[in-house]
């Protein structure tokens, strides 16, 4: 685990928090969407379709902060879009920042060695790169050739200058388990805090509707890939949902996890479907109608799904609810075991 | 149309990621991106990305799909460039680079309050900055005199707006009504045409709010009576201003794209009260003084400051619609 000790014990005291308040319904990291628009256009994306005036468009850091001070949530993941696109991202990232929410800034990097000025190095704030893989790999998720390159150069400058930087990977169908093994030793050669993994949501309006994986594949790659993983690994993630992913544990999605706010609102369920928008993020949590999302609820857009901002939460609500799961969480803590 | 027709198009909107023009039973029609709905409403997002609108499923009477799907578009790329990523050297896709900024260019800074409320900026003096959909604005009350030139080399703008009141020239316009420069005369005759592709662009943004285009004429003073604007009209210009021809010159010398918009306060049959013929920073003392100079003036005063209300809440409404407008003009470039 990755995940500093500080980090840690702020996210452990809110979950209690709302455990003693008996919240049957509580977010614990805001997905915000400060634009849509994007300086690459990846094979598996499905959130830059828009109007290019829609693109234009952008929130402000007062709507950030009033979106943060809504929800609460103590993670704010700040995604789009490319965030480094926004004018005012170092001024959002500050702002949340000051009120101590923990900023993962997720970011394709193309921008991220030059904006690095912008910015100050916090314990609460890190890059998330967006890294799908070993080089041709990455390069062809994102389209581009040598978008691998730019964003380990720059990985590096933001490390030396004190940053804390994690990786972003999503995986497709015909993922190499070997590949991206190799892949982990890299990233952690290179020195960044912890990895985040997650199998691809099979969005709508993604160009590329093939690569998309199904459960059994995910758990058979993630079995592979994740199976035996190395002492010097460290994941960004709970390692129930790393063995959920591995299929060696059943959650049920937990939509309200991860909240997601952006131009039109609060969308309606998830980071990942679109069903409409909230006005107010109580609106969002009471109004929804929950019960037809995940799994269970036999909704075909759930089947397949296994992406973090959904199950991540039902990891670590896991593991502070029942005493074999957090057993189960610190002895992987401990052994590095999966 | 059946319900369930009404319905089913609804649906296809919400799932739709362009455009689409919906008419309602009154025959009204709305261009925008529908981002949510109900079984008993739909919300439309305007062209600017700017205004919300809720409309009630029993007033739509048909919905056409008339914007360009981002999501075939998508595909379509994605299709062409199958298996094969962009060679390094290919711009970012999109380029997003910040296209510069907006320069509102005002007379005087009671003028600058409808630009500030339109950006939800707060006013420091003569300047205001803010930004609108992404776009950077930047407005300053540079006078009547020849401050546009110097602001326009400060500032660095990729486009300069005069933006203020008017007196109206012709009979047809009433206060808050809006004038769109086709042209800006000086007092020496020569008159300068607004370039014409920030013009259509900000005409189309107009549409649906109360606005002309035309002619415009600068005065070296204040029309003030309805015989001065008469003479100033003869040659079919529809506003009077004072600083649009010296902003246009300034913008044309720098090589820079330029707009005149302009809100009418005094129509072509109404009078100025003395106090209000020339440039002040404040009107306060004069106005209070001109309120007790005679019987009438009282009346008069109170219809001069609801038409420059309405004046500025015609410009607010306007730089609403504009600056998104223009950015989104720019990025089709």
């Amino acid at each position: 685990m990755a995940i500093p000790a500080g980090q840690m014990m702020a996210v452990g005291r809110y979950l209690l928090k709302q455990r003693l308040a008996r919240r049957e319904r509580y977010p614990l990291v805001l997905m915000l969407e400060p634009l849509f628009r994007c300086n690459l256009s990846c094979t598996g994306c499905g959130k830059i379709q828009y109007p290019v005036q829609l693109l234009r468009r952008q929130l402000s850091v007062a709507e950030c902060v009033s979106a943060s001070d809504e929800c609460g949530a103590p993670i704010v993941s700040v995604a789009g879009g490319e965030p480094l696109l926004h004018p005012q991202i170092a001024d959002i990232a500050r702002a949340l920042v000051d009120r101590r929410r923990f900023v993962y800034l997720c970011t394709n990097a193309i921008l991220l060695e030059r904006k690095l000025d912008e910015f100050e190095p916090s314990k609460y704030l890190s890059f998330s790169v967006h890294m799908d893989g070993p080089r041709a790999e990455h390069d062809h998720s994102v389209c581009r050739e040598g978008v691998y390159d730019v964003a380990v150069k720059a990985i590096r400058a933001a490390l030396d200058r004190g940053f804390r930087v994690t990786t972003n990977s999503t995986l497709f169908e015909g993922s190499d388990p070997e590949r991206m093994r190799h892949f982990f030793d890299d990233m952690m050669e290179l020195g960044v805090e912890g990895m985040m993994v997650s199998p691809g949501y099979s969005y709508e309006k993604a160009p590329d509707q093939e690569h998309f994986l199904r459960r059994e594949r995910s758990h058979q790659l993630f079995a592979r890939m994740l199976g035996s993983p190395k002492r010097s690994w460290s994941f960004n993630q709970s390692p129930l949902f790393l063995q959920f992913l591995m299929g060696k544990r059943d959650f049920e999605c937990t939509p309200w996890g991860n909240p997601t706010y952006n131009i039109f609102g609060w969308q309606r369920p998830c980071y990942l479907l679109q069903d409409g928008y909230a006005k107010s993020f109580r609106e969002l949590m009471e109004e929804t109608d929950w019960p037809s999302y995940g799994r269970k609820s036999g909704n075909p857009r759930c089947q397949d799904c296994m992406v973090h901002c959904g199950f991540e939460p039902s990891a670590v609500r896991a593991a502070f609810e029942s005493p074999q799961a957090m057993a189960g969480t610190v002895a992987s803590m401990v052994t590095g075991r999966l | 149309m059946t319900e369930a027709r009404i319905a089913e198009l609804v649906d296809r909107a919400f799932d739709y990621r362009g455009y689409v023009t919906l008419r309602r039973s009154d025959g009204s029609e709305l261009v925008g991106f529908v981002y949510d709905r109900s079984a008993a409403h739909l919300d439309l997002l305007d062209e600017s990305a700017t205004r919300r609108t809720r409309i009630p499923l029993a007033e739509i009477a048909d919905i056409a799909f008339t914007g360009e799907d981002a999501a075939r578009k998508s595909q379509e790329i994605w299709e062409r460039r199958k298996g094969k990523p962009e060679p390094r050297e290919t711009p970012a896709h999109g380029d997003w680079a910040d296209p510069g900024k907006v320069l509102v260019l005002v007379a005087l800074e009671h003028e600058l309050r409808s630009v500030a409320r339109a950006l939800g900026a707060a006013r420091r003096g003569s300047v205001v900055r803010g930004r609108l959909s992404g776009g950077e604005v930047v407005a300053l009350a540079v006078g009547v005199g020849g401050g546009a030139r110097r602001a326009v080399a400060e500032e660095h703008p990729r486009l300069v707006m005069s933006c203020g009141y008017s007196g109206g020239l012709d009979p047809v316009l009433r206060p808050g009504d809006l004038v769109l420069a086709t042209t800006v005369r000086g007092a020496g005759g020569d008159a300068l045409a607004a370039p014409e592709s920030p013009r259509l662009a900000a005409a189309a943004a107009l549409d649906g709010l109360r606005f002309l285009q035309g002619g415009l004429v600068c005065a070296t003073s204040a029309a003030a009576s309805p015989e001065d604007k008469r003479a100033l009209a003869r040659d079919g210009a529809l506003a009077v201003d004072m600083e649009s021809y010296l902003v246009a010159q300034a913008a044309g010398e720098a090589g820079v794209p330029w707009l005149a918009l302009r809100a009418i306060v005094d129509p072509l049959d109404s009078s100025l009260p003395p106090f209000a013929r020339e440039a002040r920073p404040d009107y306060f003392w004069p106005a209070l003084r001109y309120a007790f100079s005679e019987p009438r003036a009282a009346l008069r005063l109170v219809r001069l400051g609801r038409d420059a209300s309405r004046a500025g809440a015609a410009l607010e409404a306007a730089l609403r619609r504009l600056v998104p407008a223009l950015a989104a003009a720019e990025a089709h470039r």
